[in-house]
């Protein structure tokens, strides 16, 4: 049984659903007589609809009904308030007017019999517009109308006067480009209408949030909404808010009468179900003679949309990470024709960590300093930005673990020194970063009469393991093991919990699943020492609970047998646990990435053929699924370092390379050889189960540390995502 | 004897009906095969199951038409448009959804099915051309609760994170394993399995699966 309690690495308690294809997915659910949906998507980019025929696909077979901004039902506005649960990230409803915003936004909804009659009648809508010329992406946009200022700006000391006296100066631009998060599963909503209620199986990564906005926008009671999600196809930060697709659907259900299920097309994942958006970023860093760092600045333009006011907060890092007297952090916006960004795999910090820990990199061989010495010598003790200590902060020891089994002390520091055959080796290192966050959260645990042990949550597993981890706190905190243990999640008729993201759900759930569970073996003792009860007339304080079984001076009796002595069905205990207490600390999360690249210059070919990954997340509760969680971040970020870069046409601002085959994503054979060292320090000052979430740090840091090698192989220092063959041909 | 879906009675084919019936068919008394499940990759399977789809007494409706494919060793009749692909008349009208959409153009893998032994990607084949085939999909691979190998090592190894490129991804590598033309080294696996995107990066778990499910398919047959 130890194998399953936290800290160990049992495998999945969902697994067996997840390779028999019996996990149900959003558009796996099956209601009698469901309607197909499929969208027509605008082709101009900005600009208004003058008008829609649509007699050639109303005629067409089994089409029932075509929806447009003419006909579509009267909604509201959703307040989008993440505090009061009801948040979306595209305000604007679909087919609310005429006007077009970006490319692809909805502009019709047509609802056949089956789904191959809805894509083919949609295909036969035509639709004339009113053409605008549009701000296709960030330069055209700050050239339109220049810039507006965006939250998490930081200022201490004077940056601008420190950089001025520095003895070793950078001054550098880095960019990121639009990057589209491309879950396996398309978004997907089922929705229907039992009864006069609204019930919704959505691919989410936050069924709170999207009834909230689904009770704003249709204007019903709270309890009339219900969101299922019990399995989603991964999301990374693309289904933490509910788009517009959902409103459609549910729309289009309520006015057919029928369920219908919507699945937004691959094409239409780059346009209308956000995307990390463009970024320019410049960073002036200096050191004195020593070496020190005296001024770092770090200034981000990113785009936004014309209906959101969505901010990449690249320097959300920058704050913090390093120890330095005169900082000045801003983010501002230029608004272009492209759908509301929204988060992506660590916002903010993917995008702000590669330019920050380039620029470090430039700036340490500008001051003639090994990079990892000289971040060694000036990583913050504690957090300057807030004057508050790290809760817990092991980044030291990660960068020196993994330096020694990477074997980075072998490493020529000359350019392009490194040779294997054909090939030339370089080696780059970065810090890798994320914030640590708990919310509130309530959770619901009973033990059962048949010996079972049941835990409901509303939160999701977006297959980061949450359904396993809350198996083993209830392993941990009874004793019953995996093969008794029920945990059921994705439902808004469970217990408020969090949205799956910001790598908050472990510390947020757990602790209120813990808590619960501690009421429910409470109550079970105060049962027992009740008249009628097995322990009748024993002090509940003496009463012990352990391993499944109640016992008092020699007397043991199991739960289920208690119970069932009692005639009842359960003992249930429900709690509410509160955020974290950030007056005291700075809850943050370490690491340090290493990475091998080689370069071919006869072929020019470049790929990652290593990396290791030390990280410091606090207390790791499953080894086999946190090292998974690290390990595909790693991948992800190969990705963003070397492949994805969202296309837009300059003149038109349409995606060009809206699908897998042009818009990059690694593959098996892209596959480095990857080590992943887990540090697993408890930081107790945090949660009880001392654990800071894990989802997201992998990815930040990693193109920098591509980024980096690519310059210690190449002499090329690539400024601007994805690093690209073109990019090294001059090094050839 | 089992309880069929009947197309005159229940009047139409709606998926929850297809479901239950699917349901009635797992539940039902399957012969354990002589030999381990993962030995046989489509053929053989008729023998261990129930007949398929009642004889259908009404004509298709116009524009449709009627089809038999074995899927899982079930005869089942199917009617079809001609443009209808075999992921849709999977999921949509055999209730077969462990077979997942993942672009619906044939880039990502996550459809994949076998048809006649073959990997193939569901969401490009019109399922009218499949007439009289044998298809194998994910939910085809268990066996009286024993599951194949390369499922289980998959469980084993944490092969996947959100499970959605799984059923895809699992399709394909028992083609790899079946496949004499592809080398058993790492990189000869990585390259054949490359047309299956997992966009949580559980590569390396994935590889690990595959690598330790050919010593268990070794040893089993």
């Amino acid at each position: 049984m130890s194998d399953q309690t936290l800290g160990a690495g049992p495998k999945r308690i969902d697994g067996r659903l997840k390779v028999t294809g019996q996990a149900p997915y959003a558009a796996d659910h099956a209601l009698d007589n469901t309607a197909y949906g499929y969208g027509v998507f605008s082709t101009i980019s900005r600009g208004r609809i003058v008008s829609l025929e649509l007699d050639a696909a109303r005629a067409m077979p089994g089409v029932i009904e075509i929806f447009h901004h003419g006909n579509f039902p009267a909604l509201h506005h959703t307040p989008s308030s993440m505090a009061k649960g009801n948040k979306v990230e595209e305000t604007r409803l679909p087919f609310e007017d005429e006007r077009i915003y970006y490319d692809g936004q909805f502009v019709a909804l047509v609802v056949a019999e089956r789904f191959d009659q809805a894509r083919a009648a949609a295909q036969a809508v035509k639709v004339r517009y009113e053409e605008e010329t549009p701000r296709a992406n960030l330069e055209q946009g700050v050239k339109a109308h220049g810039t507006k200022k965006g939250k998490g700006n930081h200022s201490r000391g004077d940056a601008d006067g420190a950089f001025e006296r520095g003895t070793h100066q950078i001054d550098v631009t880095y960019t990121t480009p639009v990057e589209t998060h491309n879950p396996m599963e398309m978004h997907s909503t089922l929705a229907h209408w039992p009864d006069g209620r609204l019930q919704v199986f959505e691919s989410s990564q936050g069924v709170v949030q999207q009834k909230g906005a689904m009770a704003k926008i249709f204007n019903l009671a709270p309890h009339k909404v219900e969101v299922i999600s019990t399995f989603i196809g991964s999301g990374f930060g693309s289904k933490l808010w509910m788009w517009p697709h959902a409103v459609a659907a549910a729309a289009a259900s309520r006015e057919i009468k029928r369920p219908v299920e919507l699945v937004v097309p691959r094409q239409q994942m780059f346009t209308t179900t956000g995307h990390r958006p463009e970024t320019e970023q410049t960073l002036k860093l200096a050191t004195d003679d020593q070496g020190r760092l005296i001024a770092l600045s770090h200034h981000s333009v990113s785009t936004t949309s014309y209906t959101d006011q969505y901010v990449e907060t690249c320097g959300s890092v920058t704050k913090s990470l390093y120890s330095c007297d005169n900082v000045s952090i801003t983010h501002r916006t230029t608004e272009v024709n492209r759908g509301t960004p929204t988060s992506m795999r660590a916002p903010g910090a993917a995008p702000g960590l590669f330019a920050l820990e380039s620029a470090i990199d430039e700036m340490a061989l500008e001051a003639g300093i090994d990079p990892l010495t000289f971040r060694l010598n000036q990583f913050a003790e504690r957090d300057e930005s807030q004057d508050l200590p790290f809760s817990s902060n092991h980044i030291k020891e990660a960068a020196e673990r993994a330096a020694e089994q990477f074997g980075w002390h072998q490493r020529n520091p000359k350019v392009g020194s490194m040779r294997d055959g054909r090939e030339i080796v370089g080696y780059g290192m970065a810090a890798c970063n994320w914030e640590a966050i708990k919310r509130p959260c309530d959770a619901h645990v009973a033990l059962r009469a048949d010996g079972t042990v049941y835990a409901s949550c509303a939160t999701q597993d977006i297959g980061t393991g949450t359904y396993t981890i809350v198996a083993q706190t209830l392993v941990e905190l009874t004793g019953v093991p995996f093969e008794r243990i029920e945990v059921e999640l994705g439902d808004t008729s469970y217990p408020k919990g969090p949205i799956s993201g910001g790598s908050w759900t472990t510390a947020t759930t757990l602790p209120a699943i813990a808590e619960a569970t501690r009421h429910a073996i409470d109550e079970l003792k105060t049962r027992a020492v009740r008249s009628g009860g097995p322990f009748e007339g024993v002090d509940v304080e003496a009463l012990t609970f352990d391993n499944g079984v109640l016992s008092f001076e020699g007397k043991r009796i199991p739960f289920a047998e208690a119970l069932s002595t009692m005639k009842l069905a359960n003992a249930e205990g429900e709690a509410h646990t509160e955020g974290a207490d950030t007056s005291k600390y700075s809850y943050r999360s370490f690491g340090t990435h290493f990475v091998e690249v080689r370069w071919d210059p006869l072929l020019a070919n470049l790929r990652v053929a290593r990396v290791v990954s030390a990280i410091d997340v606090g207390r790791v509760m499953n080894e086999k699924t946190a090292r998974n969680q690290v390990e595909g971040a790693v991948v992800m970020g190969i990705g963003m370092a070397m492949f994805e870069r969202t296309e837009y046409d300059p003149r038109t601002a349409r995606v060009v390379n809206n699908n897998y085959a042009e818009y990059l994503v690694p593959v098996h054979a892209d596959q480095p050889e990857v080590d992943v060292i887990l540090l697993d320090y408890p930081d107790t000052a945090f949660n009880e189960f001392g654990a800071r979430g894990i989802g997201e740090i992998g990815i930040t840091g990693l193109a920098a540390a591509v980024a980096n090698a690519v310059y210690h192989a190449t002499g090329v220092r690539v400024r601007e995502l994805p690093i690209t063959k073109e990019a090294l041909m001059g090094a050839v | 004897m089992t309880e069929y879906f009947d197309p005159k009675t229940q009047g139409g084919a709606t998926s929850k009906s297809r479901r239950n019936f699917l349901k009635t068919v797992g539940a039902s008394g399957v012969a354990a095969a002589s030999t381990p499940l993962w030995a046989q990759t489509t053929q053989a399977r008729a023998a261990e199951t129930p007949e398929g789809d009642p004889v259908k007494a009404s004509a298709p409706a116009p524009g449709m038409s009627r089809i038999q494919l074995n899927v899982n060793g079930v005869e089942r009749t199917v009617d079809v448009a001609p443009q209808m692909v075999l992921l849709d008349v999977l999921r949509n009208e055999l209730g077969l959804t462990g077979t997942k959409k993942g672009c619906d153009q044939g880039q990502c893998g996550a459809c994949t099915v076998l048809v006649n032994g073959q990997a193939i990607n569901s969401c490009l084949s019109l399922a009218i051309s499949h007439q009289s085939d044998e298809i194998t999909t994910i939910e085809g691979l268990e066996r009286d609760g024993e599951l194949h190998p390369v499922q289980q090592a998959f469980w084993e190894h944490d092969a996947f994170q959100c499970g959605y490129c799984t059923s895809g991804q699992i399709m394909s590598a028992v083609a790899v394993l079946n496949d004499d033309r592809i080398g058993q080294s790492d990189a000869a696996v990585r390259e054949a399995m490359s047309g299956n995107i997992c966009r949580c990066g559980a590569y390396k778990n994935i590889l690990a699966a595959v690598q330790d499910a050919r010593k268990t398919m070794k040893g089993g047959v």
